[in-house]
Parts: structure tokens; C-alpha cells; sequence
């Protein structure tokens, strides 16, 4: 579970201050899915990047499970994203010299996973979303949806309890982003993942269970839309949300 | 292996970079590889050239005052010189025969002598290990062939054909200390302490192949015809050993006991004798840190002779092979080290040019868990890889380098000082030797090692450069950096 109480996150660039995100206090339960909607530049990404360890607060405390995640040490910190946190980026973020496994295997490296070990996860992993004939291949020779699945792959292979998704579908044409969401949603109700999301796409943040929206900095969560899923629980049609003040 | 299977599909990826970084490696360990074989190629030519004429680097030599004919000479001293029509004659104006099927022959001491007892009290200075005395000649010739003989007319005086060669008297319980101690034995055995009374000799193989000698041959010094026509029969040596010596470095050709040489003709009286005496004292310091030492005792024992040890005379040799040292040395080091900076600067750059390409690489890396250190060992590896690479290469250019230089210039010449005038009346030796010098350059085992190490220090210094910026990059902003 995430706790984050009265976060902000300054960049100061010369004499100004850019507020990222101002007194942010908010709850994520275990297994909840999150969207975080917000034009550009209001601070989506910065608090993604807060919750994955990536950043440290200016002020205030992110507690992950009850650790201060501000107050670990960079090693400690490391761990903890080798161990609990998977991270999806728009631009898939694949390392481009290494094969669809190899790309997978490398979320398993900082873990000391023994090779045969390795060998089996990935396999399995790839078998989830899809791409079990596609191990051996480069990020340059597979699709726009195929490298997602890879990089979705890559994310879940160590058995993370939070999904971090930084538009996940942002680069992507309809029919594919439809699929990368409808694995998703599978993944994350087999697995009762923490799943946060941060999208422009209304349709995608529908299917979350909670939305909020970045303005300025400041989070403002709309109302719930559906309750948790329960294990094997059934598809439950999103609530209507509306858009985002322009 | 991930990491392996990593590095090498980074460095595919990047091949003209890595080829471009290692040729850069190449060039400057090359050059120094081949500066390196240079310059010890030179100071081995020198270093033999050295040792052969004034022994090892622990040796001390001392040399008398350069030999000077009396003013005048004691009555009843006989005296004999060419004519220039081809006669012998006493002295200049004296009686002369027909050299016509003759040979004259003169034996000279290049320096003055010095007392035995001298040698014994250098033997106890501090820091001496021992001492030897020796007495360097040269024998001189000059034959004419009998009157209607066919054989071709010299350029001697009256067309006879001067000839002759440096001798040296050994003291047989010390053979090796002096010229003899760089000879290589070939066939046969060098003098032992029971030679000492014996009319033995070790001869140079080049004058045993010239004048027909092997082992058990005899020669005989000092044979000439006076202008009464009586013959100074000279000593007849026997042949015990045959040794082979520095090529070029002309030293002697002949080398027998010291009494003995003390005992051939023109040494026995007269101006030019050295009953009691020896020309040469050689010394064997206990170290080479005892050389400096030595050298101020033995000159304040013996003044107005000559001290010189190895290293002194390393100042006097000149000729080619200095300027080749000069060129090896300072030029060429210095270019090795300009064209190993520059591409160490190169590899350093492209380094951190390569890990600012893939910041968001190294981003992802720290999102998935990846401890900063194994990314810096990742980069550190592909360094490595390129500096071995380039080490490998920069040995073969080396060696090459090392190969043309020694085709271009397979010999270079050396001067040195001699161990004295000739006392002027006949064919005698110049003031300097002027000797040729094989330059060998070798690359040793030791020099691919420092080969090797340069490489990959250069290599891994890129490397931390690039580190340093790995080190302080924050995944976040690495993360924004996705174009």
C-alpha cells in the first residue's frame, strides 16, 4: 500500500521554481487500480517517478508497505525497485542490443537468479503476453504492440506488487492500444497487482478503478468507479468519468 | 553470460567506434613498443661495443699517459724504420738493406707503463673485488715480397703491404678481467694461473680464420729482419683457444700471457719496455654501486693515468649510434607519449559521448534495479574489451615498427676513444676506433606486458569518465532524455 502525506516536488531551474507537485496526500491501496489523468507539463509523470523511487520529494514522505521510501539509502532504494515495483514506459524503454528474452531476463539479473532459473521465468513470461515465438527477436523487428508486450513482460517477470505505466499506449494505433489495455486488465486482476497509470487516453483511465487528475501539481481524485476486483472475480463495465477541466 | 552476451552486442553495435578507440590505443603503444626496442636495441649496441673494449658495467679501467718517444734515446738503443724506396734501415740515416722478401715488423705500447706494484695496491682498495694488469700492444707489419715475385705491390712504403693487429698480455690468474672477459670461448680454452710462464695464446676467430690457425697452430710474434740482415726470430705461441668477440668492435686479435708479451721483442728493452710494468690496470668493483667509490681511490693511488669505468666511456661513444639513442630517446618518446595522450583523450571522450547516447539505456536499467556499480561494470567492461583489442594490435605494430626500423637501419657506427696513441714512428693506431655497430632491436616479453598494461589503463580510463557520468545520473532525468 502507498501513503504518500503532503509530497511536493520542486525543480528549480535558475532563479524560478517549478512546483512539479504541490501537497499531494493520498492512499493507494494493495491491488487497486489508479489513473492519473492531466495535460502535459502538470506533473503525471514527476509523480510516477515518485512512487517508483525514481525521484526523491522535495518535502513530505512516500511510504511504500510502510518504508519511507525518501529516507532509504540509494542501494536500499534500488532493491526495492528490483524487487516490488515494474515500470511500462510509453517508448517501451527496451535495450535495443538485446533479444525480447534477453530484454526480459534483465529485470531478473539484479535478484541473482540463478540461469536456469532465469531461463524458465522468462519463458513464462513471455508465454503470458503473448510472445513465446518471439524470444529471440530484436526490439527492431517486432511491432509497436510487440515491444509493449515485451516491456509488460519485462515488468511482471520478477513478480512485482506495483505496476508503475507511464502512458503505456501512447504510442501505439487503436487496435493495439485496445489489446496492450485488455492485457492489462487481465494481468492485473490475476495477479492483484497495485496498478497506477498515468494516460491523456479517457477511454483507458475508464477502465481503472480510481481516477484522478494532475492540475497544477495537485491531485484531485474523482470518485471511485468500481470496487477492487476479488480473485477470478468478472469484468465490471467502467463508470462514466468526465474529462479533465481544459 | 548476460554481461558477456551484453558487451559484445554493445560493442557490435558500435563497431567503427570501438575500432576508431582501439586504433587510437594501437598507435600509441605501437609507437611506444618500437621507441622502447629502439632505444634498448641502442644501449645493448653501445653496452657491447662498451664491454668488449673496457669489460663489464663493474669494471674499472686505468690506463697509463699516452706513450711518448724519448727526445732522446739511450745510447747503444737500436732503432728501425721503412725507407722509402722499400729498404729497412737502422734509423733514419743509418744503414738500409732491401726490404725484398723481408718483413719488419714493430711492436708498440700505446701508454706508458705502471708499476706492477700498482696493481697489487689497487687490488686492496675498498670496494675492489680484484685486479689485473695488462698490457695492450700493436703489432705492426710491413713485408715485401721478393724482387720478381708476382705478388701484387702494398701501400706500404716501397709497395709493401702493411699489415698488423692489437695484441693483449693477460694476467692468466685474472683472464677475464679486461678485453678477453667479453670474448665468447669457441673452440679449445682460455688461459688458466698455470699458463702463466707458457708462450700460449687465445686468438680472435677472425685472425684464425685469416691466418690459417686452429688449435694447436703456432704463430710466431715479433719476427723481423734488421739491416744487418740478422733476424730477430721473435716467440713462437702455440694455439689453446679460439674465441669469438663483438663483431665491429676491434679489439684485440691476439691475446697471450703477460709475461710473455713482457718478453717479445721491442718490449724487453729499451724506451719502449715493460719489465715490471703493465699498460692497463683492470678492476672488478664488488657492485656497481661501488664504481664511483672505486674510481676516486684508484685515481688518487695513480695519478696521471686515466680512470674510466663503463659508464664514463658511455658519454664518449658517438657516431651514428648516438645520434639513433638521441632520435630513440627523445623524439621518439616524446612522440609516443603526445600520440598516447591524444588517444587516451579520444577514448575518454567517445566514452562519455557513448554513455550520454544512452542515458535513457542506463535509466531503464536503474528503473529495473540495476545497482549503479554493475552498470559502471558493464560500461567498464566494453572499455576493457576495446583496450585489449587495441593492445593486441598496438604489440603487432610495435613489433613491426620494431622490424622496419631494424631493416632500415641494420648497423649504425659507434667512435670510442682508444687506449692511446701509437708512439708515432710507424703504422700506428689512430687516436679514435670508429667500429660498426648491428643494431638488434627486440621486443622482450617485459615490453609486451607494459604494452598490454598501457592499453588497458587508457582504456579503462576512458571508462571511468564515462563511469563518473553514470555514477551521477539520476534515473529520473535519464528516463526524460527518451527522444
Amino acid at each position: 500500500m502507498y501513503q504518500l502525506t503532503s509530497v511536493a516536488k520542486l525543480y528549480h531551474k535558475g532563479r524560478r521554481t517549478v512546483p512539479a507537485v504541490q501537497d499531494l496526500t493520498l492512499t493507494i491501496s494493495d491491488g487497486q487500480w489508479l489513473a492519473v489523468q492531466g495535460r502535459t507539463g502538470h506533473g503525471k509523470s514527476t509523480l510516477l517517478n515518485l512512487l517508483g523511487g525514481l525521484d526523491r520529494p522535495t518535502s513530505g514522505t512516500i511510504e511504500l508497505d510502510g518504508t519511507s521510501l525518501g529516507a532509504l539509502p540509494e542501494t536500499r532504494l534500488t532493491r526495492v525497485r528490483a524487487e516490488k515495483i515494474g515500470f511500462i514506459f510509453q517508448t517501451f524503454n527496451l535495450i535495443p542490443t538485446l533479444s525480447a528474452a534477453e530484454n526480459v531476463e534483465a529485470a531478473l539479473i539484479p535478484l541473482g537468479v540463478g540461469h536456469a532459473d532465469r531461463a524458465a521465468r522468462v519463458a513464462a513470461a513471455l508465454d503470458s503476453v503473448g510472445l513465446a515465438d518471439r524470444a529471440g527477436h530484436l526490439p527492431t523487428e517486432m511491432s509497436g504492440g510487440q515491444q509493449q508486450r515485451t516491456a509488460i513482460a519485462r515488468a511482471l517477470v520478477k513478480e512485482p506488487t506495483v505496476l508503475l505505466a507511464d502512458e503505456p499506449t501512447g504510442n501505439l494505433d487503436e487496435d493495439t492500444r485496445d489489446e496492450i489495455i485488455a492485457l492489462l486488465e487481465k494481468l492485473w486482476r490475476e495477479r492483484g497487482l497495485t496498478l497506477v497509470l498515468v494516460t491523456h487516453d479517457s477511454s483507458l483511465a475508464r477502465q481503472a478503478q480510481r481516477v484522478g487528475v494532475m492540475g497544477n501539481g495537485r491531485l484531485t481524485i474523482r470518485q471511485d468507479t468500481r470496487p477492487a476486483p476479488g480473485p477470478g472475480s468478472s469484468h465490471v463495465p467502467p463508470a462514466p468519468v468526465h474529462d479533465p477541466p481544459a | 553470460m548476460f554481461f558477456v552476451t551484453y558487451l559484445r552486442r554493445e560493442l557490435r553495435r558500435r563497431m567503427r567506434q570501438a575500432i576508431f578507440v582501439a586504433l587510437g590505443l594501437a598507435l600509441g603503444v605501437g609507437l611506444v613498443v618500437t621507441v622502447a626496442a629502439a632505444s634498448a636495441g641502442v644501449a645493448r649496441a653501445q653496452s657491447r661495443v662498451l664491454s668488449t673494449l673496457y669489460g663489464e658495467a663493474t669494471t674499472v679501467t686505468v690506463t697509463g699517459g699516452r706513450w711518448q718517444e724519448p727526445s732522446t734515446l739511450p745510447k747503444g738503443t737500436d732503432t728501425i724504420a721503412p725507407g722509402p724506396g722499400g729498404e729497412i734501415c737502422s734509423a733514419p740515416g743509418g744503414t738500409c738493406v732491401s726490404g725484398d722478401g723481408k718483413t719488419l715488423t714493430m711492436i708498440d705500447i700505446m701508454n706508458e707503463g705502471i708499476s706492477v706494484a700498482k696493481v697489487a695496491a689497487a687490488a686492496r682498495l675498498p670496494g675492489v673485488a680484484a685486479a689485473a694488469g695488462g698490457i695492450f700492444l700493436n703489432e705492426s707489419t710491413i713485408s715485401w715480397p721478393k724482387k720478381g715475385a708476382s705478388t701484387a705491390r702494398g701501400s706500404g712504403p716501397g709497395g709493401g703491404r702493411p699489415g698488423g693487429y692489437p695484441m693483449e698480455g693477460v694476467d692468466t690468474s685474472h683472464p677475464t678481467l679486461g678485453p678477453l672477459g667479453g670474448a665468447t670461448l669457441i673452440s679449445g680454452r682460455l688461459f688458466t694461473a698455470a699458463d702463466a710462464d707458457a708462450h700460449v695464446a687465445v686468438v680472435d676467430s677472425g685472425y684464425a680464420a685469416s691466418h690459417g690457425l686452429r688449435i694447436g697452430s703456432h704463430l710466431t710474434l715479433g719476427l723481423t729482419t734488421w739491416p744487418d740482415l740478422s733476424i730477430i726470430k721473435g716467440i713462437r705461441f702455440t694455439v689453446i683457444g679460439i674465441v669469438g668477440q663483438a663483431a665491429g668492435s676491434n679489439p684485440p686479435s691476439v691475446y697471450v700471457p703477460l709475461k710473455a708479451a713482457q718478453e717479445l721483442p721491442w718490449l724487453k728493452t729499451g724506451p719502449s719496455s715493460v719489465q715490471g710494468r703493465v699498460t692497463n690496470i683492470y678492476l672488478a668493483a664488488a657492485s656497481a654501486a661501488d664504481v664511483p667509490a672505486v674510481t676516486r681511490e684508484v685515481a688518487r693511488l695513480l695519478p696521471g693515468t686515466k680512470v674510466t669505468s663503463a659508464s664514463d666511456l658511455a658519454s664518449e661513444v658517438a657516431g651514428s649510434v648516438t645520434s639513433f639513442a638521441k632520435l630513440a630517446n627523445d623524439l621518439g618518446r616524446w612522440l609516443a607519449v603526445l600520440v598516447l595522450i591524444a588517444a587516451f583523450a579520444v577514448a575518454s571522450l567517445l566514452t562519455m559521448a557513448a554513455v550520454s547516447r544512452r542515458a535513457a539505456e542506463f535509466g531503464t536499467l536503474k528503473a529495473l534495479g540495476w545497482r549503479t556499480r554493475r552498470i559502471i561494470a558493464q560500461v567498464l567492461g566494453e572499455s576493457l574489451a576495446t583496450g585489449i583489442a587495441g593492445a593486441a594490435a598496438g604489440v603487432a605494430l610495435g613489433c613491426t615498427g620494431a622490424a622496419i626500423a631494424a631493416a632500415v637501419t641494420p648497423s649504425v657506427s659507434a667512435t670510442v676513444g682508444s687506449n692511446g696513441g701509437g708512439n708515432g714512428t710507424l703504422i700506428g693506431g689512430s687516436p679514435v676506433q670508429t667500429v660498426a655497430v648491428p643494431l638488434h632491436l627486440s621486443v622482450s616479453a617485459g615490453l609486451i606486458v607494459l604494452a598490454v598494461l598501457l592499453a588497458v589503463a587508457g582504456a579503462v580510463l576512458a571508462g571511468a569518465f564515462g563511469s563518473w557520468r553514470i555514477a551521477r545520473l539520476r534515473p529520473a532525468d535519464a528516463l526524460s532524455r527518451v527522444a
